[in-house]
């Protein structure tokens, strides 16, 4: 094989690694050569992410052996790994947001004394965010960062410890288009200097466009690597699904109900009583999609507490059907129809060490056949619990077991279930597939779309452009807590989107 | 390739066996420290061993004694459960235990002879309660709604609390102080219309009221609407608000529950076997030795039952030490010990360990042969 001929930077050889008895990788062999970018590609839960993991020191496997520049080499740690040149950016950045950019930077380097020379930092800083395209204000603190500036002093730490393997776990997650274009840039400046860039991913396009070499995972095993030049993405889409599939999509709509949810001027403010959503209205008639797209962080989370009761609003209203909810408290909020799917599933949403049962009885307990009086019908748990389990599809599921056990994709299947079955006029959704595999995802779509056509007004915060477009009848754009678009989802294009995202205001309502 | 010889991992959900097992072997391995020391010490583990059985549980006598102190640990370790259950961390279940003996000695004697007994005791009990949730409540309130430290304060909050019924028994002539008595400082005995009946040797009817409770909070915690919506806020706050379950109201009446518990355990015992407001008598620690009950018996209000009777049992083997020349000490060190064990011993009901497969062993040995 001509193969052999280029350096490999890292060498992977029948890695296992095994939680709960189920193989998250199962025989991996993984090859990464010196100089290039190579995309992990797969569905949420393929192990793409344990077998970054692992490279980078912070899980061990069970078996396998890996090779640094042909070397027999093992990580006991993260920080062995970053002292061998390997070093990864995770999908929840590690860095303390009470320091400087800089600070960060000298957190843990090796070299660095118990003194630090400010201003030298500052220059280092400085230029190497020049150089790689990550400009960064090394004299900010990194809470003041939007996420995708935290992501750049991320990859800045990286190369200020001159690794040579950077693996970034679904780096674009986080991203507005064009913030992804330019890391791409970095991305290939940095294998232009003999780097080796990991990039993990399950967008196509983006595979596509940047790699030069993919290798597929499904359920834990390499199911085959390619260059990218030869992979069409519909052949990669088999290879990462095992399957056809296309994703359910809205059909154009004949016409809408009655408004149902009316929001005027709402203001609310954040944990730190900063005002992060300033004066958003708008409405929703019965059987529609609306679509909230906009960068992580611009009031998404405030807007979705403001309209369900869960921080109440500092002005505005919030009227459901002529009623006004807006000094109503959260339970009101159910109790009048309104359900929510927040964003993270197990930190709000579902009780973690509670049953799925538990867990999905969570909305409805209050009443029969639930409960009897005071009394809890436990029978009623078991036996609703078990239907909803079956409609829903959620997998996995042992009785006694707490939910948190579960899979993302079976998590999420369970929340939204339990949200849908409701009933309700409104249903409120936050990125309801992040981070959900093909199959997952296709079903919580199809729920979405379902409750649209029963007549529920549907609100769809999310970050992921691609599900907006699919889903959404009409799509806003939300940037620094206000509304800087208005578009109808024909008219909408991910790159239109994307500007306004980033706040170049070109208001076309 | 390093060959690993032990892979922890998480396991799902301990079998009831282990659940079990967990805490009997933590016993078991406080013991062998416990022996260690003894044998240090010069002594013969067995024979202190064999001692303390008998006296704790040797005789009639032993057992109806050993059941008298079982009766104020079922409810410390009750209060400490509920509390911990939604990590609400309550460690003043001592100082809740005094108000709790304060509130029913002084509504006791308040009451004298004259109330019937099927009224005054009731009376008496449930103003134990009302004590330990009141001084539970100056740690509660500020915890809720001002975020205090709940640890610091209850603690803090013992140290007052036994100086206060210092200060009603030594320090003045409070109507707690009993007046036939002036050299000797002692509680003002309580009338007998007041005192909780004994059938059993020295044994009352209290014993059997501690362990309706405990079924009583079993009931509340897992068969009501209020214990779901408890569960579901020790488990996860933001779950909670999202559910519209008020938290911070069940997080005081959580508190104000537990302070409850502790009170009723110093009222059950000052209306049982103590009948006054004796400091003697009542500093046993029963507050703090509540916290390894509710930590053995892994927070279950049921398993607290027999865990609080083990502990009853080592509480009362410390004086039979004493008499065959044996520090009483030993008991504190074998409780320390028992309790570091328990707390251990989690780990393994959330963990298995287990050797690597024999296929992944073969891969090990292959890639050791590669290198």
């Amino acid at each position: 094989m001509a193969d052999q001929d280029l350096h490999l930077a890292i060498e992977l050889r029948g890695i296992d690694k095994t939680f709960y008895g189920v193989h998250a990788n199962e025989n991996v062999d993984f090859q990464l050569r010196a100089g290039e970018v190579h995309a992990l590609l797969g569905e949420n839960g393929a192990g793409k992410s344990t077998l970054c993991s692992i490279l980078a020191g912070l899980y061990r496997p069970d078996a396998g052996e890996m090779f640094l520049n042909g070397e027999p080499t093992v990580f006991r740690t993260p920080k062995e790994a970053l002292a061998a040149g390997v070093g990864m950016v995770y999908q929840h950045f590690r860095l303390v947001p009470n320091l400087t950019v800089a600070e960060n930077l000298a957190l843990g380097h090796p070299d660095l004394g118990q003194v630090l020379n400010q201003r030298e930092l500052h220059k280092t800083a400085t230029e190497l965010g020049e150089r790689y395209g990550l400009p960064v204000d090394p004299a900010a603190r990194v809470w003041q960062l939007s996420v995708g500036q935290q992501q750049r002093v991320e990859i800045l730490k990286l190369l200020y410890r001159d690794v040579k393997v950077l693996i970034l776990d679904e780096p674009t997650a986080v991203l507005t288009p064009q913030e992804a274009e330019q890391l791409f840039k970095t991305m290939r400046q940095m294998a232009s200097e003999g780097r080796s860039v990991i990039f993990v991913s399950h967008k196509l396009h983006e595979v596509k466009q940047v790699s030069d070499r993919v290798t597929v995972l499904r359920g834990g095993k390499n199911v085959g690597g390619v260059d990218t030049a030869d992979a069409e993405p519909a052949d990669l889409a088999r290879m990462m699904v095992g399957r056809d599939l296309e994703l359910p999509t809205r059909e154009e709509s004949d016409g809408f109900g009655d408004p149902v949810l009316t929001v005027s001027d709402l203001r609310v403010d954040d944990d730190r009583g900063l005002e992060a959503v300033r004066g958003v209205s708008f409405e929703i008639r019965s059987g529609e999609v609306v679509g909230i797209a906009g960068v992580s962080g611009n009031g998404q989370r405030e807007l979705a507490y403001g309209v369900t009761g869960l921080a109440p609003p500092n002005s505005g209203r919030v009227v459901l059907e002529g009623e006004d909810l807006t000094e109503m408290s959260v339970l009101a909020h159910i109790d009048k129809g309104i359900a929510y799917v927040p964003q993270s599933r197990l930190g709000m949403g579902l009780a973690p060490g509670l049953t799925t049962e538990d867990n999905l009885a969570l909305k409805a307990y209050r009443r029969a056949p639930y409960s009897k009086g005071v009394r809890l019908v436990t029978s009623t748990f078991k036996e609703k619990g078990g239907e909803l389990i079956e409609r829903y599809d959620v997998r996995g599921v042992q009785p006694g077991l707490p939910i948190r056990l579960l899979s993302g994709g079976n998590l999420q299947k369970a929340l939204v279930g339990r949200e849908v079955e409701l009933e309700s006029k409104v249903l409120i959704l936050r990125s309801p597939t992040r981070g959900l595999d093909v199959g997952a995802t296709e079903a919580v779509r199809n729920l979405v779309l379902a409750e649209s056509k029963r007549g529920a007004a549907v609100l769809l915060i999310s970050e992921d452009l691609d599900e907006l477009l699919a889903l959404s009848d009409r799509l806003l754009v939300i940037y620094e807590g206000q509304i800087v678009g208005d578009l109808e989802t024909s008219e909408a294009t991910a790159e239109r989107l994307g500007l306004l995202m980033a706040g170049q205001s070109e208001m076309s309502s | 390739m390093t060959q690993r010889r032990f892979i922890v991992e998480p396991r799902g959900l301990a079998s009831a066996q282990l659940n079990i097992a967990v805490p009997v072997f933590s016993v078991l391995a406080a013991l062998v420290v416990g022996a260690v020391f003894l044998a240090i010490t010069g002594e013969n583990p067995l024979e202190v061993y064999g001692k303390m059985v008998d006296a704790a549980v040797g005789s009639s006598r032993a057992i109806s004694e050993t059941l008298i102190t079982t009766t104020p640990l079922i409810l410390t370790g009750l209060a400490a459960a509920v509390a911990f259950k939604m990590l609400v961390w309550n460690i003043g279940g001592e100082g809740q235990f005094l108000f709790g003996a304060i509130f029913a000695s002084g509504v006791a004697i308040w009451l004298g002879d004259s109330v019937p007994s099927a009224l005054a005791i009731p009376v008496v009990i449930i103003a134990s309660a009302i004590g330990g949730a009141a001084w539970a409540s100056i740690a509660a309130i500020p915890r809720v709604y001002l975020g205090t430290n709940e640890i610091i304060t209850t603690l803090m909050l013992n140290f007052i609390a036994l100086n206060i019924m210092n200060y009603l028994i030594f320090g003045s002539n409070s109507p707690w102080r009993d007046p036939d008595s002036p050299q000797f400082p002692q509680g003002r005995p309580m009338p007998d219309s007041t005192r909780i009946p004994e059938f059993w040797n020295r044994l009352d009817y209290g014993i059997l009221i501690a362990i309706a409770i405990a079924l009583i909070v079993y009931f509340l915690i897992y068969k009501t609407r209020w214990g779901f919506e408890l569960r579901v806020v020790g488990d996860s706050a933001n779950t909670a608000r999202y559910a519209g379950i008020g938290v911070s109201k069940k997080i005081l009446a959580v508190f104000l529950l537990s302070g409850a518990l502790a009170g009723l355990a110093g009222g059950l015992f000052i209306a049982g076997p103590v009948g006054g407001l004796d400091p003697r008598s009542l500093v046993l620690g029963f507050g703090f030795t509540g916290i390894i009950v509710a930590a053995l018996a892994r927070l279950n209000p049921i398993a607290i039952i027999p865990v609080a009777f083990l502990m009853g049992g080592l509480i009362n083997a410390g004086p039979a030490l004493q008499s065959i020349g044996i520090p009483s000490a030993t008991v504190t060190m074998l409780q320390g010990a028992i309790l570091i064990f328990a707390v251990a011993g989690e780990f393994f009901i959330a963990n298995r360990i287990r050797r690597p497969d024999r296929k992944t062993e073969d891969a090990s040995e292959k890639a050791g042969a590669a290198v």
